[in-house]
C-alpha cells in the first residue's frame, strides 16, 4: 500500500480546502467589518484532509477492485434482455400497496406523497423530451404552469371542473409545446436549451404581470375536485353538497387528498405503462434513434420534424396534466411555483433516475421528494446536501440509479 | 421487468415507512404545542428571525409565569422560505405530524393565504403577526387573525402623508410585483385617486435584480417629486441608492417591508437612506408595558425591531384566549377573540368580525443619515 | 422626447451591457472549449463579491486606506481566491465527468451552484451585505439651464473600460499566445490535441481560472457600483449573462461583449420608454427571435454537421 501517495494527495486537498474555506467561513462580514472564526475553516479543511486520506487508502485496499466491479456491473450502461413474462402480479401488488398507503400514513405524508407523485409524472413527461428524444428542455416548467393556470383560469372563466380540466390542460399544454417546438427544432443542443429556458421565463413573467387576468403575484384559488357533484370541502363552494353532509358523517379534511392521490396514482400507472409501450413502437424507436444520430435518421427517411414535435407535444401534455394535479392539491397557484429552479429540479430527477429509464425516473422522483422532507429537519443544510448529492451522483453514477434495460428481439431470418 | 427493479422500489417504500414512523407523533400531556411558521431561509430570513425571536421570548415569559393553566407552551419552529408550495407543506406538517393547537404565522402574505386554508380546514387558530395583505382576512375564515394592520390602511396612510405633509404633486408608484408589494402599491394608488391625484408612473421592478437605473431615469423624466415603493428592503435600498446617484433627491416612501437595519445595508450605507419614509405601527418599544420585554431582548444582545414584538403579542393573545376558554379548539378560541380584549405588550388589542385589529395606528417614520429611523412629524 | 433622457438610458444600457459582458465571457470561454454550460459561473461571481467585501473589510481594518493601493490589493486577492474557487469547481465537479453524457456536467453544475449558494448563506448569513463606497464622483453634461443632465459615475466608466480591456486581453491571449493556441486546439478536437502532446486537462483548468478571474473583476466592480449584494445575486445575473453569451454567439469572446451590450440596451431602452414590467419578456423574446433567424447568434460560427 502506498501511504506516501495517499498522504501527498490528502495534504494537497486539505491545503486547497483550507484556502477555500478561510475567507468565506473564517471571516464573516458584519457590516463593514469582519468577525473572525478561525476554528471553522480548520475543522472543514481537517474533514477534507481526512476524507481524502481515507478515500485514497480505500482505493488501494485489496478488496476494492472487486467491489468496484460489483457496482459497475449493477449500474452502468444498458443491457438488452429477453423480457420475461410480464410480472403482472408484481405490478399489481405494488399498485395495491401504493393505493393502500393513504389509509396508513397521515395527512402530512400523504401530501408529500402527492407532490412526489406529481414530480414522478413530470419526470416521465420530461423523460420523453430529454431522455428519449434527446432535446434538452430547460423550460419544462412552462408546460407545468400552463396546466396549473389552465385549470385555475378555466374554472374561473369557463367553469371548468377538475375532471374536464385534465384533458383540456393536456391539450392546451401540447399546443404550447408544438408552438414552441416548431420554430426551435432547427436548433441543436444548447441553443435549444437556452431558448426553452427563455420560453419558460416568458410564461412565468407573463403570468406574474398580467394581473387583470391571472391575479398576478396574488395567484388564483383553485376549486377542489368533486365526485359526482359531491364537494370535498367543509362548506360547499361550487354549488354542490359537501360529501360529509351527504353521507352524514364527520368532516375529515384528508378525504380530498386521498382522492387526488388515488387519481394521480392511476394516471401515473397508466402513463408508465403507456410510455413503456410507446418506447417499443416505431415512434419511440425513432425518438431514441434521433437522439443518437440525427443525420443517419434523416438519411434513413425519418421525418425529424414530426418526430421531434411529437416528443415535445407529448412531454408538454404530461407536464400540463401534472400542473392540474398540482393546482388541485395546493388549492392555490401563484407564479413563484414555476421558476427556473423547478425545471432544474425536475431535470435533476430524470438524470438521477437514468435518462430514458422510466422506472428509474419514478424511483428518483420519490426518493428526492421524500429526502427533501426528511432533510427538512435540518432545513438550513437542506440545499447544501441536495446540491452535494447531485454532484456526487453524477460522478459516482452518471447513468443514473438504475441500469437501462432495452427489450430484446430475436434476430429474424434474412429476407 | 425483473425482480431487482421491483426490489429497489420496495426498498424505497420501506424507507418511506421508516421515515414516516420516525416523525414525532402528537403532544405529550401538560404541554401546549404551538407552531411558528416563517421564512427562516431565503431572502426574507431576517423577518423570519424576528417572528421566531418574539415568539420564543414570549413562550419563555409565559411559561415562567405558570404557562397556560399550568401547562407549558412548546413552540415548533418551521420554515416556509416564503414559498407558497413550502408553506402548504409546512401547514400540513404542523397540523398533522406536529399536532399543534395554534399557529403563529406565516410572514409573507403569499404564504399565509394558502396555509391558512389548511389551518381553517383543520379547525386550528392561525394568527399572523406580519401578513398585511387584505385578502388574508377577507376569505370568510373565522379562525384566521392578525396582529398587524392591513395594506389598505397602510397604503392609505402613506398616500395621505405624501399628499398632505410632503405636498407632493407628481408621484411615481413602483412595486416589486409580489403579493405584498403590489398590494401595498395598489392600496396607495386607490387612496391617491380618492384624494384627487393621479400618479405619473406606475410600474413594477423585478425582485432579485440590482440594476434599476433605467427605471430611475424614467422616474426622473417624469419629474416626480415623490416616489412610493411597495416592496421589501433589498430592492428599496438599491432603488434609493440609484435615485440619489442619479441626482434624484425626491423622498422615497414605503411600507413596513423596509423596517430592518438590512435596508441600510442594501442601500450601501446610511447616507443614502436620508429622506426615506415608511409607515409602520406605533413603535411598541416605547409603549409602557413593552419596555421590560425590550430590556430583556437587549440584554440577550438582540434589538427587537420590526415584527419581533408583534410576534410576542401574538403568542400572548393566543395564550390569553386558551387560558380564558380552557380550550384549544379553533372555533372556541376564535369566538372568544372576536368578543374580548387582550392586554399585550403592544397595548390592548381587540379584533373585528373578520379577524382584523379594531384599531390600527399607522405612523410615518423617517430614516436619517445615521442609519436610524424616528417618527416623522 | 427629451434628448438627455434618451442619452441617459443609452448610458444605463451600456453599463448594464458591460456588466453582462464581463460575466458572459466566463460562460463563453468554458462553452467554447468544452461545449458545456457552466451553470455555476453565476455563483462564482457571487462568491467573488463576498470575497471582495471581506478583503476590503480586512485591509481597511488593518489600516490600509489609500484608495488606489487598496483597490489593487483587493482586486489581486479577489482574483486569486476566486480563481481558486473556479479551479476547484472544475476539478471536483467537471473533470471526473469528461467522458460522461452531455447532461451529466450540466446537472453537476446545477448541484455545484446550489452548494455554493447554500454554503455562502450558511457561513455568511442570509442578510443583505453592503460595501462602502470606494470610488466617488461622476461626469455630468448638463443642459444650458442646468435642469437636465446626463451623467455617468466613475465606477461605471471603470466598468466599461475594464470590460473592453479585459475582453481585449483575453482575445489577445487566445489569438497570439501558445496557451491560446492550445485552447483553440483543444476546442477543435480534444483527442487530437492530446495526441499532439497538449495537456488538455491543464488547458481546461486554465480556462476555468481565466473565466473565474474575469468574474472576480466583475464581482469587485459591480459590487462597488451597486453597493450591496446577497447570496442570491449570482442567479439572476448568471441567467442574463448566459443569455448575452448565447445572443452574441456562444464561444466567441467579442460575441459575448456584443451580446451583453445588445441585451443591456434592449432592457434599458424598453424599460425606459415602454414598460418595466415586461422588460425581461422583451429580452428573452429578442433572444428567441435572434436564435430562430440566426441559430448561432450574432458572431457565432454556424455549427457544421459532421457525419
Amino acid at each position: 500500500m502506498n501511504f506516501r501517495e495517499a498522504w501527498r494527495v490528502a495534504v494537497q486537498w486539505g491545503g486547497v480546502a483550507l484556502l477555500l474555506f478561510t475567507p468565506l467561513s473564517g471571516l464573516v462580514l458584519d457590516g463593514y467589518r469582519v468577525v473572525f472564526f478561525w476554528q471553522r475553516p480548520l475543522w472543514l479543511a481537517g474533514g477534507v484532509f481526512l476524507g481524502a486520506l481515507l478515500t485514497m487508502m480505500l482505493l488501494q485496499a485489496s478488496r476494492t477492485p472487486r467491489m468496484q466491479r460489483f457496482f459497475t456491473r449493477m449500474s452502468s450502461g444498458s443491457v438488452v434482455e429477453r423480457q420475461s413474462a410480464l410480472p403482472v402480479w408484481q405490478g399489481l401488488l405494488l399498485f395495491a400497496v401504493a393505493a393502500g398507503l393513504p389509509w396508513w400514513m397521515g395527512h402530512y405524508w400523504l401530501n408529500v406523497m402527492i407532490l412526489a407523485l406529481i414530480y414522478a409524472l413530470l419526470g416521465l413527461g420530461i423523460n420523453i423530451v430529454v431522455g428519449l428524444a434527446g432535446l434538452l428542455d430547460l423550460g419544462y416548467v412552462a408546460f407545468y404552469a400552463v396546466g396549473a393556470y389552465g385549470y385555475a383560469l378555466g374554472s374561473q372563466y369557463l367553469g371548468l371542473g377538475f375532471w374536464s380540466a385534465i384533458p383540456f390542460c393536456a391539450l392546451l399544454a401540447a399546443t404550447f409545446g408544438a408552438l414552441l417546438g416548431f420554430p426551435v427544432l432547427r436548433m441543436r443542443g444548447d441553443y435549444l436549451a437556452i431558448v426553452t429556458l427563455g420560453f419558460g421565463e416568458i410564461i412565468r413573467l407573463v403570468l406574474n404581470n398580467a394581473t387583470e387576468i391571472t391575479g398576478g403575484p396574488n395567484g388564483l384559488s383553485v376549486p377542489a375536485p368533486t365526485i359526482l357533484g359531491l364537494e370535498l370541502t367543509r362548506v360547499a363552494k361550487q354549488g354542490g353538497t359537501p360529501w360529509h353532509e351527504f353521507f352524514k358523517v364527520a368532516y375529515d379534511p384528508s378525504v380530498r387528498s386521498i382522492l387526488i392521490y388515488l387519481v394521480l396514482l392511476v394516471f401515473l400507472a397508466m402513463l408508465y405503462f403507456f410510455v413503456g409501450r410507446l418506447q417499443r413502437m416505431p415512434i419511440g424507436r425513432a425518438w431514441e434513434a434521433l437522439r443518437e444520430d440525427e443525420i443517419a435518421c434523416r438519411a434513413l427517411g425519418i421525418n425529424h420534424v414530426t418526430v421531434k414535435l411529437s416528443a415535445f407535444a407529448m412531454g408538454a401534455a404530461v407536464g400540463g396534466m401534472g400542473g392540474v394535479f398540482f393546482a388541485a392539491s395546493q388549492g392555490f397557484v401563484n407564479p413563484t411555483s414555476f421558476t427556473f429552479f423547478e425545471s432544474a429540479l425536475i431535470l435533476a430527477m430524470v438524470v438521477l433516475g437514468g435518462l430514458g429509464s422510466n422506472g428509474g425516473v419514478v424511483v428518483a422522483a420519490l426518493t428526492i421528494n421524500i429526502l427533501h422532507e426528511v432533510l427538512r429537519e435540518f432545513s438550513d443544510y437542506r440545499g447544501l446536501v441536495f446540491g452535494l448529492i447531485m454532484v456526487i451522483m453524477m460522478i459516482w453514477r452518471p447513468r443514473g440509479l438504475l441500469r437501462i434495460r432495452r427489450p430484446f428481439f430475436p434476430v429474424g431470418k434474412a429476407l | 421487468m425483473s425482480g431487482r427493479r421491483w426490489s429497489v422500489v420496495a426498498a424505497i417504500l420501506v424507507a418511506c415507512g421508516v421515515v414516516i414512523s420516525a416523525v414525532p407523533a402528537g403532544s405529550a400531556g401538560g404541554v401546549v404545542r404551538i407552531g411558528v411558521a416563517g421564512p427562516l431561509t431565503g431572502s426574507y430570513a431576517a423577518f423570519g428571525e424576528q417572528l421566531w425571536r418574539g415568539a420564543e421570548q414570549a413562550a419563555k415569559d409565559i411559561n415562567a409565569a405558570g404557562g397556560i393553566d399550568g401547562r407549558m407552551i412548546e413552540l415548533v419552529k418551521t420554515d416556509d422560505a416564503c414559498e407558497p408550495k413550502q408553506a402548504v407543506n409546512v401547514a400540513h406538517r404542523l397540523v398533522d405530524a406536529e399536532k399543534v393547537k395554534a399557529v403563529i404565522g406565516h410572514f409573507c402574505s403569499s404564504s399565509t393565504i394558502p396555509a391558512t386554508e389548511i389551518y381553517a380546514e383543520a379547525g386550528i387558530l392561525a394568527m399572523t403577526p406580519g401578513s398585511t395583505n387584505p385578502k388574508v382576512t377577507e376569505r370568510n375564515l373565522p379562525t384566521v387573525f392578525r396582529t398587524c394592520g392591513r395594506d389598505d390602511q397602510q397604503g392609505g396612510a402613506g398616500a395621505e402623508y405624501v399628499v398632505q405633509k410632503l405636498k407632493a404633486k407628481r408621484i411615481a408608484i413602483i412595486h416589486d410585483k409580489d403579493t405584498y408589494g403590489q398590494g401595498l402599491a395598489d392600496a396607495m394608488r386607490a387612496r391617491l385617486h380618492a384624494l384627487g391625484l393621479k400618479e405619473v408612473l406606475y410600474e413594477g421592478l423585478t425582485r432579485g435584480e440590482k440594476d434599476f437605473n433605467a427605471l430611475v431615469t424614467k422616474i426622473k423624466s417624469q419629474t416626480a417629486d415623490a416616489v412610493y415603493f411597495g416592496g421589501l428592503h433589498a430592492e428599496a435600498g438599491v432603488l434609493v441608492r440609484q435615485m440619489r446617484e442619479q441626482g434624484l433627491q425626491a423622498p422615497l416612501i414605503s411600507g413596513d417591508g423596509i423596517v430592518s437595519q438590512e435596508f441600510v445595508a442594501s442601500a450601501g450605507g446610511p447616507r443614502f437612506v436620508e429622506n426615506v419614509y415608511m409607515t409602520f405601527g406605533r413603535d411598541a418599544r416605547k409603549i409602557y408595558t413593552g419596555r421590560k420585554v425590550v430590556e430583556s431582548f437587549r440584554k440577550a444582545g438582540y434589538e427587537p425591531e420590526g415584527y419581533t414584538l408583534y410576534s410576542y403579542a401574538t403568542l400572548q393573545s393566543i395564550a390569553a384566549a386558551m387560558t380564558a376558554t380552557r380550550s384549544e379548539q379553533g372555533d372556541l378560541l376564535a369566538q372568544w377573540l372576536h368578543s374580548n380584549k387582550v392586554d399585550t405588550i403592544m397595548g390592548s388589542k381587540a379584533w373585528d368580525a373578520k379577524g382584523d385589529l379594531q384599531v390600527t395606528d399607522y405612523v410615518m417614520y423617517r430614516w436619517s443619515s445615521d442609519g436610524t429611523y424616528q417618527e416623522a412629524e | 422626447m427629451n434628448g438627455y433622457i434618451v442619452a441617459q438610458q443609452v448610458i444605463n444600457g451600456l453599463v448594464l451591457g458591460a456588466i453582462y459582458g464581463l460575466i458572459a465571457v466566463g460562460y463563453t470561454m468554458v462553452y467554447g472549449i468544452m461545449g458545456m454550460i457552466n451553470f455555476a459561473h453565476g455563483e462564482i461571481y457571487m462568491v467573488s463579491a463576498y470575497l471582495a467585501a471581506i478583503f476590503l473589510a480586512l485591509l481597511t481594518g488593518a489600516g490600509l486606506h489609500a484608495p488606489p493601493i487598496l483597490l489593487v490589493a483587493i482586486l489581486l486577492l479577489t482574483i486569486l481566491f476566486t480563481a481558486l474557487y473556479g479551479w476547484s469547481v472544475e476539478r471536483v465537479a467537471y473533470r471526473p465527468l469528461r467522458d460522461a453524457s452531455r447532461l451529466a456536467p450540466l446537472i453537476s453544475a446545477i448541484g455545484i451552484s446550489l452548494v455554493l449558494q447554500n454554503y455562502v448563506r450558511i457561513s455568511q448569513g442570509a442578510r443583505n451585505q453592503g460595501i462602502p463606497t470606494l470610488i466617488e464622483g461622476h461626469l455630468r453634461w448638463a443642459s444650458a439651464d442646468g435642469s437636465a443632465f446626463v451623467q455617468v459615475t466613475h465606477v461605471q466608466i471603470l466598468i466599461m473600460v475594464v470590460a473592453v480591456l479585459g475582453m481585449g486581453a483575453l482575445a489577445w491571449v487566445m489569438r497570439f499566445t501558445s496557451l491560446g493556441r492550445a485552447c483553440r486546439a483543444t476546442q477543435q478536437d480534444r483527442i487530437m490535441a492530446e495526441l499532439l502532446g497538449i495537456n488538455t486537462d491543464h488547458v481546461i483548468s486554465t480556462v476555468f481560472v481565466m473565466g473565474a478571474a474575469m468574474a472576480a473583476v466583475a464581482g469587485l466592480l459591480v459590487t462597488l457600483n451597486y453597493g450591496s449584494f446577497d447570496f442570491f445575486i449570482g442567479f439572476v445575473i448568471g441567467i442574463k449573462a448566459f443569455t448575452a453569451a448565447v445572443l452574441g454567439g456562444i464561444g466567441s469572446l467579442p460575441g459575448a461583449m456584443l451580446g451583453g451590450v445588445v441585451l443591456g440596451l434592449c432592457e434599458s431602452l424598453f424599460s425606459g420608454f415602454v414598460n418595466t414590467d415586461y422588460k425581461d419578456v422583451f429580452a428573452f423574446g429578442i433572444l428567441i427571435l435572434v436564435l430562430v433567424l440566426r441559430p448561432s447568434g450574432f458572431l457565432g460560427h454556424p455549427e457544421v454537421e459532421k457525419v
